[in-house]
This record gives C-alpha cells, sequence and structure tokens, in this order.
C-alpha cells in the first residue's frame, strides 16, 4: 500500500512539474522589470544589423525597467516562423514586418496593435508618402526604418571594360551586347541565386514589368480592373527566358541561395549581380577595391510604358507590436519604439549605407556606390511584387519565374496562370 | 487475487503521466488536423466550414498529384535501395572480420550527422560549376557526363533520392546486424554439417530467421519515407520548379507560405490514411512470405 501511496505521490508530482513549465513561460519574473520579446532577422552580421542592435541595447541601459530581448530567426525562415506562431496565438511582444500584402493578413487576424496615438512623432522627420507604406485602411501599424531599393544593378568596372564597355549600358539591347561580349571573354555575365525563388521575381521582374506595364498595372490588374495577360506584362516575363536563353546568369543559378551569388560577385567570378539595396553593405564591405564596383539602375526597355528612371523599392525595418500587450507593456513598447526611430537611428543607417526614410545630411566619406543608390529612389518608387501579390500569387510567379528559366512553362502560360489564381479568389 | 489487482493499478499509475503527454501531444493534434481540415482558415481570422472542399480542391491540384508522385519515387527508392544495400553490408560484416567496428561506425556515421550538414554537403557536391561530382568527370574527360545535378528538373529528383538512400543505409546496417547476431551458431552449424553451401544458408536460413527484423526494417522505411521533409527542403525547397516537391513540403509550403491552414490540415489527413494504407498492405504481403 506504501508503495501505491509513493506512486500517486511522484505521479502527481510530475504533473505538477509539467503545469509548472507550462505557467512560467507565460508570466514575467517577478520582479518590476517589463521584458519585451523582439524578433527580428539580423542574423547577419552587416553594419545595419549591428546598428539596430546597438539601438536595443542602449535602450536597455537607459530603462532599467524595461528590457527588450532580442530573438534572431535568419531571413528566409523568419516569415514562415511568424505567420506559424500567429496561427498559434504565439506571436512576440514585439516583431519585425514588412509592408503591404505582408502584413495584410496579420492586421486582419487583429494580431498587431495600431500605433495611431503615437504616430505624430515622426511628423516632421519622415513623410507621409512613405509612412503610408506601413498603414492599413488607414491605422499605421509600424514605423519605417529603412526603405528597401529591390532592383539595382551592381557591376564591376574592370570586367566590363574588358568586354569594351566604358560607361554600363543604358538600353536593354546594349545590355545583350555587354551579355554577349562577356561571354565571349567567358566571364559570367550575371551572378544569380535564385534557389530560394523569390530574387528572379522581386528583384528582377518589380522593375523590369514596371518599365514594361507602368506602375499603374499591378494594383489594377489585382482589383480585375487589368488583367495579367496584359501583353506588355507577358513581354517583361520573356525577358527573363531571353536572359537565360542567351547565358546571361551562371549555370548554377536554382541551387544557389542569394548570398552566395553575392559572394561570387564580389569575389569575382562574375561581372554583374542584380540585388536589392541589402546589397550594398556587404558588397561595400567584403569586395577589395570599392572603386571598382559600380552600381546602375534597371535598363529601359524599348516600347514600354512605363517610367524608367522609377525604381522597385518599398519602405522596410518596421516593427509591430502584439495586440495582447497588457497596457503597462504597450507604454513600455511605445516608448521603445519611440527611441529606437530616432534621428541618431537613421545617422547610424546611413553611415551603414542603408537608405532611410528621413531627409538627412550626407558627409563626404559616404561611398560613391551607395550616394548612387540613394538618389535612385529620387526617381520614384515602382511597387516591389512581393510586396503587393497575395502570398498564392507570389508563390506562383516565383515558382513560374523558375520555370521559364528550366524551360518547362512559357511566360504566356504563366500570365494565364496568375490571371486564374487572381479571378478565383 | 489482491496482489493482481495491485499490478494493475499500479501499472495504470505508472503509465498514466506518458499516456496523458503522449494523447496531448501526439494524438489530439491528429485529431484536430481532422477538424481543421473541413474548414477554410488563414490562421488569423474566423474559421469558416467548407466540408469537403479542400479535399476536393486537393485532387484536382497538379501539384499535389506530383508531390505525390515524387513521394512514391522516395518510398521506393528506400525500400529497394536502403534495406538491400543495407542487408547485403551487413550479411558481409557479420563474420569474423578485422576492422568490424570501423566499419560498423563508418557505415552509422551518416545517421548520426545533422541532416542539414549531410543536404549542404550533397549539395556542395552535386554543384554543376565547382561541385566534385562534375569535377571529377571533367578530370577524367567524360565531360558529356557532367549535368547541373539539383538545377536541372530532370536530375534533381534522382541526385536527392542518392542522398535519402545514403543517408539511412547506415541505420538498417546497424538494425540487420544486430538481428543477424542473434542468429544461433547451432543452426548454422548443423546447416554446414549438411552439406549447405553459404549462399545456399544465407538464403535459407539466415533471412528467414530475420524476417521479422526485415520486415520492421521496411515499415520504418516505408513511415519515414512518407514524412521525409528536411532534407529536401534544405537541398532544393522542392525546386527547381516543384521537381522534388514531396507531399510534406507541399503541405508546409500550402500551410504556411499561403496562409491556408485548412488545405494543409486537409493534406496531412490524406498523407496519414495514405501512410496507413500502404503500410497495412506491405505488413500483409510481407507477412505472408514468412511462411
Amino acid at each position: 500500500m506504501r508503495k501505491l501511496a509513493i506512486m500517486i505521490f511522484s505521479t502527481a508530482f510530475l504533473l505538477g512539474l509539467v503545469a509548472c513549465g507550462g505557467s512560467n513561460n507565460e508570466e514575467t519574473s517577478g520582479s518590476d522589470v517589463i521584458e519585451l520579446t523582439l524578433w527580428n532577422d539580423w542574423t547577419e552580421d552587416r553594419p545595419e544589423n549591428n546598428a539596430y542592435k546597438s539601438m536595443v541595447e542602449k535602450f536597455n541601459e537607459e530603462n532599467e525597467d524595461i528590457e527588450v530581448i532580442i530573438e534572431a530567426i535568419p531571413h528566409d525562415q523568419y516569415e514562415t516562423k511568424l505567420r506559424t506562431q500567429a496561427a498559434g496565438k504565439q506571436l512576440p511582444d514585439m516583431f519585425r514586418v514588412w509592408p503591404g500584402a505582408r502584413i495584410q493578413p496579420l492586421v486582419e487576424g487583429d494580431a498587431l496593435l495600431p500605433l495611431n496615438d503615437i504616430i505624430d512623432n515622426w511628423k516632421d522627420t519622415i513623410p507621409e508618402g512613405i509612412m503610408k507604406d506601413y498603414a492599413v485602411d488607414g491605422n499605421q501599424y509600424a514605423i519605417p526604418g529603412n526603405i528597401s531599393e529591390t532592383s539595382l544593378i551592381f557591376y564591376n568596372k574592370e570586367m566590363i571594360a574588358q568586354a569594351g564597355f566604358d560607361t554600363f549600358p543604358e538600353s536593354y539591347k546594349d545590355l545583350k551586347g555587354l551579355i554577349q561580349a562577356l561571354n565571349e571573354k567567358d566571364i559570367t555575365p550575371i551572378s544569380l541565386g535564385n534557389k530560394a525563388i523569390w530574387p528572379l521575381q522581386s528583384v528582377y521582374i518589380s522593375t523590369i514589368a514596371d518599365r514594361f506595364t507602368g506602375s499603374d498595372f499591378l494594383p489594377q490588374a489585382l482589383n480585375g480592373e487589368g488583367t495579367f495577360e496584359n501583353e506588355q506584362f507577358v513581354q517583361s516575363l520573356s525577358i527573363i527566358q531571353e536572359l537565360t536563353e542567351i547565358k546571361a546568369f551562371n549555370e548554377d543559378m536554382n541551387t544557389l541561395d542569394e548570398a552566395q551569388a553575392r559572394n561570387n560577385f564580389i569575389s569575382g567570378n562574375a561581372a554583374m549581380h542584380f540585388a536589392g539595396s541589402w546589397a550594398i553593405g556587404p558588397i561595400l564591405e567584403s569586395a577589395e577595391n570599392i572603386e571598382n564596383i559600380g552600381v546602375a539602375p534597371f535598363p529601359s526597355f524599348e516600347g514600354g510604358e512605363g517610367d524608367p528612371a522609377k525604381i522597385a523599392g518599398v519602405a522596410g525595418g518596421g516593427i509591430a507590436l502584439n495586440s495582447d500587450l497588457s497596457e503597462e507593456e504597450r507604454e513600455a513598447a511605445f516608448k521603445f519604439l519611440k527611441f529606437f526611430y530616432s534621428e541618431e537611428m537613421y545617422q547610424q543607417l546611413l553611415e551603414a549605407n542603408i537608405i532611410v526614410p528621413a531627409d538627412l545630411e550626407m558627409g563626404d566619406e559616404i561611398p560613391q556606390v551607395f550616394q548612387e543608390a540613394n538618389k535612385l529612389a529620387q526617381g520614384g518608387l515602382a511597387p516591389v511584387y512581393d510586396a503587393t501579390l497575395t502570398p498564392e500569387l507570389t508563390d506562383l510567379i516565383n515558382n513560374g519565374l523558375q520555370s521559364i528559366t528550366l524551360g518547362e512553362m512559357t511566360p504566356e502560360e504563366l500570365a494565364k496562370e496568375m490571371q486564374a489564381e487572381n479571378e478565383g479568389k | 487475487m489482491h496482489a493482481t489487482r495491485n499490478k494493475t493499478i499500479a501499472i495504470t499509475v505508472g503509465i498514466l503521466p506518458a499516456l496523458i503527454i503522449y494523447l496531448i501531444f501526439a494524438i489530439l493534434p491528429i485529431l484536430q488536423s481532422f477538424y481543421y481540415s473541413l474548414m477554410e482558415w488563414d490562421g488569423f481570422s474566423a474559421m469558416q466550414y467548407v466540408g469537403l472542399d479542400n479535399f476536393k480542391a486537393l485532387f484536382q491540384d497538379p501539384l499535389f498529384w506530383n508531390s505525390l508522385k515524387n513521394n512514391i519515387y522516395v518510398v521506393l527508392a528506400s525500400v529497394l535501395g536502403q534495406v538491400p544495400i543495407a542487408l547485403f553490408i551487413a550479411l558481409l560484416l557479420n563474420r569474423k572480420i578485422k576492422g568490424l567496428k570501423l566499419f560498423r561506425t563508418i557505415g552509422f556515421l551518416p545517421v548520426v550527422l545533422s541532416t542539414v550538414v549531410i543536404s549542404i554537403t550533397w549539395s556542395l557536391i552535386y554543384n554543376s560549376e565547382n561541385g566534385l561530382i562534375n569535377e571529377l568527370l571533367r578530370t577524367i574527360g567524360l565531360d558529356f557526363l557532367a549535368q547541373n545535378w539539383l538545377g536541372d528538373s530532370k536530375w534533381s529528383m534522382i541526385a536527392v533520392l542518392v542522398t535519402v538512400i545514403w543517408q539511412f543505409v547506415g541505420l538498417y546496417l546497424i538494425i540487420f546486424l544486430a538481428a543477424l547476431q542473434n542468429v544461433p551458431e547451432e543452426v548454422l552449424e548443423a546447416a554446414r554439417i549438411d552439406g549447405a553451401s553459404e549462399w545456399k544458408t544465407t538464403w535459407s536460413i539466415t533471412i528467414p530467421m530475420i524476417w521479422d527484423t526485415i520486415i520492421v526494417a521496411v515499415i520504418l522505411c516505408i513511415s519515414g519515407s512518407l514524412k521525409t521533409f528536411d532534407l529536401i527542403y534544405v537541398m532544393t525547397n522542392g525546386g527547381p520548379a516543384h521537381s522534388t516537391d514531396v507531399m510534406a513540403l507541399y503541405m508546409f509550403n500550402e500551410t504556411f507560405n499561403q496562409l491556408q491552414y485548412g488545405y494543409g490540415s486537409a493534406v496531412s489527413v490524406i498523407i496519414f490514411f495514405f501512410s496507413l494504407i500502404l503500410i497495412y498492405t506491405v505488413t500483409k504481403l510481407l507477412g505472408k512470405k514468412m511462411i
């Protein structure tokens, strides 16, 4: 009988442990410190990530009663993880979010806290047009930290000179000439890493399609006023097909990820690399000779209806708050946001070669590549495809573009599928 | 009488904590999946009952059939690749040879390695421009055989399957070795005295004696292959152009990248029943041969 008693007791004890284990995570520890967990994708050792992290550290030092805890998740997995946790109602207190279609579902699921009460804080520093990127139905959900241009061409000056080009070609026709000349010299023209399947869409199509269709096309196609079977749009998809056919890309493009392709460009294995402003920092930091790296806008396309001065871009670096925060936590989080999105951080970001929404002076010490890239944003921003399309359409075009490079799908078929998917919704 | 009842209670009490945890974390989610599969749900907003619409859509999606086909390749490669190779090596190693421990360790090594490490290593080996295989082929003048292994949809599935086989041969090798060591020496001795050749002994004595273990290995193999995910996720993420998509990966992408939790649950339910039927059939088939 005693044995039985012991057994029951130990079972109860075990169960108790399990129960305690559950509740410990929920409550903040007994002291008065308010803990706020911040999810982000600052895993890579980049100057801007270091700037973000140092701002958090500084905030923690200055505020003894608030502790912001950083949890970093690699970028390619970040959004998947966020969505998974959101479905389980287990979002952290604060988390990095991207604008447009990518926060829409979070907003619809009431997962985000509107920041309308504190938005006046940035009235004088951030232009409304950029602020708007993080607003849904008139509610502001995050403060933009930077501007991401998604379509820049980085090129190796020496290599294109070898191919007989002193300046970077401005039209697509000349770019094809350059690609051909590079291939004749046995130099890989463009380093592409499309394993994660978004670069061809986000970097390439966002701007190429805008050159052909103009910026009104995308919203109109989505709301049914236009169609993806638009001839200009199909033509922009054909550009990818043509680039593959003229061997513009490295052969292993579908098995490399974006960072690997960038490193191949940096180490001089390819003459060009198409990427967004996120690549400026790493390229400047690891390139042996910065003077040898040039940056250029996408070329113009004959017959295109869009404005060739535009570049695809979107506000980024926003941090959203969990709608479940308690009154106390909410105040602490507001305090953190005001501290974080300050002129001090924007200045640090500029020095880290990040394009920022706030209008700040730029000194001579800022490298040429960055100043050029910064100038390109002045030509106006075109919508970025994966920031505007629904997740289903994004998935479709990502895979479709890869199929086009493999010769398993034609641009017409992809456009047709996209239209069918869009009408199905 | 009193003693046995006491024992039953003790066993019940003892098993209870594990049982409760198992029910909550293994059985309950499966039942929940059944429930979700009848809903339209994006993970945030309120669920909407749609009956069997998810299943209807599922059976009409060519990408699902594509992932099912690829998954069957994985099952076939595992059952017809891993098990025979492992059995063959185990039979070779099951004699008094020098360095048995070393060979065993080498064979088992891939099982201990993290799948991510394996995937990345094999991706490097398969790289079309500077990977080991292509470099080797080019060095010996077989340039025309060099392929874009993972980047070409004709080869990607084959390349992935080779890695899958390589990864788990070691596991079954150890299982078979353990079983072989349990075959009584006397029986083999008797066969030899009767003049049975080595070949005959293996086929008529050794293999029937470890047949149960082989069935277990085949079942492990099938259920493992049906939920295969991590290796392919890291190596190709189902690409290029869905050529290496398997069911678990399809389910994952539909659920989490496209925010269709209901639809994703429907896929899981199909995987569940598919595995159940397949394993049931295989056990029946192999079980009969045993006599």
